[in-house]
């Protein structure tokens, strides 16, 4: 149960801090323990049996933050407890008794103490109600774990090194392999947007280039029926074969047509629906998944996650958690508006006008406790009624390959129009995940606690680097989209045929809709491969790909 | 009104509202401005509390004061009967 994660590695305690556990150990904490209550929106209190208001024994006041003696108990506001100290050797260690958190009185400042944030949290473990209290504080299940480290290495790199080595006697400049403009067959930019990101999404990649799809014995192939999965083969084989002519994945939209029937025509669709749909048939078309377990096809290995959702009640605390699988996370914008704030009220927000929206506050946003209406009362089992609820998400395994999708096209179904959302919103090359995740959100419910539980991830790194990024510009029926690949520190417009370098300005000024990230280590070890050597003239011989004509 | 639960109540929707106008995400904001400035080993909780309790005071929205105080007032009336 002791926390392992890098980010909330314990700080050494100060002198005091350590001075008094070497004295008194856990007694102190053990003492309190009995006196925390905690609401049900998770704040824990000192409070003891007595009715009476705590008041400073030095002032009586009651109105500052005051601070319990875990030696003698007695009660100092904020003013005083130095005061405390100096009155009686040693005691210089006290608790908010508002917040349940450690103070030290010589060092004027808040300390941590994994023990101490324990005793509190199982303090409000126990009181809560039991079962589906949204806290699992048995050790993490390490399995599972074990078993995403090992597929994310079967999509390793050492047989494309191999592939990588051959040098291609008509690839003239000096641009990464991989890189090839595709032809738009009428308007079919959503599709070679999303195509574009998908060939550079490291485990993804390696998976069609190391062979792993063997299309030969493809049983639909055989039969001559269209097998998706053989046809993605191609065309990853024909993109990175080296020829830098414009290429027409013509056979690929056919194959999607077919299994998207519904999608099929010379319209504009939503790249975002491509995508899903694309995953969608590759899932389907692969290995039949077993009922139980997670499904083993390329599409879920490399894009899926996991989602927890948690319901509070919030009359007695008992929350109920479920967790679903994701391929992708579609996000709201966050615009900065809030609820409550009057037009009179000017001192908080001058003008809406100036708030940017970053892709931090939209993951925020995702992740905030959400107060559900009261329409939606939550039946609460502990309750044995509908009761008011905050309802909060949070990401309980991250995949290897993270696709954010932007909200920009609101649908009113009642009026029967969408518009598009152009607001402007900024974006990081690297994201650190962390403060999404199950683990850390959970935590936060309890104050602030250094203590960690439910077994972070902490062989999975939450840090991401971005590789693709899919904009749209222009209206919902007339727009165009762009993809922004992102090789070996080089930043490559992809807009249908025409492929540019640009500037990483042009990029952080464009107008996302999907953003693909990839957990860093993926990403610098793909980059590492996609080296392209100038042709020498003792090179190999050209060896051609399978499938490259 | 600390003695029956009153006021912690009144602390609740307080909070809650707070959260909602975005005034805890700008002292938040303010916090790590002000911890970034002064560099992480320098700061201390009563640090922070001296500097941001003036800022924290003076920008909350008016519509919450009074809010605030109306229920304050009711809750009093009720209380005197």
């Amino acid at each position: 149960m002791m926390s392992r994660n890098s980010m909330y590695t314990n700080p050494k305690p100060c002198k005091h801090l350590a001075d008094y556990k070497l004295r008194h150990g856990l007694s102190g904490y053990n003492l309190l323990q009995e006196q925390i209550r905690t609401t049900p929106s998770g704040k824990s209190s000192v409070k003891n049996h007595q009715t009476e208001i705590p008041r400073c024994c030095f002032c009586n006041g009651y109105q500052k933050r005051l601070y319990l003696c875990l030696i003698c108990s007695s009660i100092s506001c904020s003013s005083h407890t130095l005061l405390h100290s100096q009155c009686e050797n040693g005691h210089d260690i006290a608790v908010d008794i508002e917040r349940s958190e450690l103070y030290c009185v010589l060092c004027c400042d808040q300390v941590y103490d994994p023990d101490f944030d324990k005793i509190v949290m199982l303090k409000h473990l126990m009181d809560l109600p039991r079962s589906g209290n949204g806290v699992d504080v048995s050790a993490g299940r390490r399995s599972s774990k074990r078993r995403r480290l090992c597929s994310a290495l079967e999509l390793d790199l050492k047989k494309t090194k191999q592939l990588v080595s051959m040098r291609d006697l008509r690839a003239k400049s000096c641009y990464p392999l991989g890189l090839r403009g595709l032809n738009n067959l009428g308007s079919t930019c959503f599709m070679n947007s999303v195509l574009q990101a998908l060939l550079h999404a490291p485990p993804f990649r390696n998976y069609f280039l190391t062979g792993q799809r063997n299309h030969e014995v493809c049983r639909k192939r055989s039969s001559d029926r269209l097998c998706l999965l053989c046809d993605i083969y191609v065309f990853f084989s024909a993109v990175f074969s080296g020829d830098r002519t414009p290429y027409s994945p013509a056979q690929l939209l056919y194959s999607w047509w077919q299994h998207s029937a519904n999608l099929a025509s010379y319209e504009q669709q939503d790249a975002h629906e491509f995508f899903i749909s694309v995953l969608d048939g590759i899932h389907e078309n692969g290995v039949k998944a077993r009922n139980t377990g997670e499904c083993h096809c390329v599409a879920h290995r490399v894009f899926s996650g996991q989602l927890r959702s948690d319901v509070t009640c919030m009359s007695c605390g008992y929350t109920s958690t479920t967790y679903d699988p994701f391929m992708d996370i579609s996000l709201n914008l966050d615009t900065g508006n809030c609820p409550s704030t009057d037009l009179a009220n000017k001192s908080l927000k001058p003008s809406d006008n100036t708030y940017v929206s970053t892709l931090l506050g939209c993951l925020d946003l995702f992740t905030k406790p959400e107060k559900l209406g009261s329409d939606q009362k939550f039946f609460c089992e502990n309750c044995q009624e509908r009761q008011d609820s905050v309802k909060q998400m949070s990401i309980k395994r991250l995949p290897l390959v993270l696709c954010l999708h932007i909200k920009r096209f609101e649908h009113f179904p009642v009026r029967r129009m969408s518009r598009k959302i152009d607001r402007y919103m900024q974006f990081p090359f690297c994201l650190d995940m962390n403060p999404y995740l199950s683990s850390s959100v959970v935590r936060n419910r309890f104050g602030n606690r250094m203590f960690a539980f439910e077994g972070d991830e902490l062989d999975t790194s939450t840090e991401f680097e971005i590789f693709a990024v899919v904009t749209h510009s222009g209206t919902l029926d007339s727009g165009h989209y762009v993809t922004y690949l992102h090789l070996k520190d080089q930043w490559y417009k992809c807009d249908d045929a025409w492929i540019t370098a640009v500037e990483e300005e042009v990029v952080r000024a464009s107008q996302c809709y999907m953003l693909f990230y990839a957990q860093k280590m993926l990403y610098y070890k793909a980059n590492e491969d996609l080296v392209c050597q100038p042709v020498s003239p003792r090179a190999d011989p050209f060896l051609p790909i399978a499938g490259c004509c | 009104m600390i003695e029956s639960g009153e006021k912690e109540k009144l602390m609740e929707l307080l909070r809650e509202r707070l959260v909602e106008c975005g005034w805890k995400d700008e002292m938040k904001a303010l916090c790590r401005a002000y911890i970034k400035k002064k560099g992480t080993n320098n700061v201390t909780v009563d640090d922070l509390v001296h500097v941001i309790t003036p800022k924290g005071r003076a920008s909350i929205p008016d519509s919450i004061k009074t809010e605030l105080l109306l229920r304050i007032r009711a809750f009093l009336a009720s209380a005197a009967l």
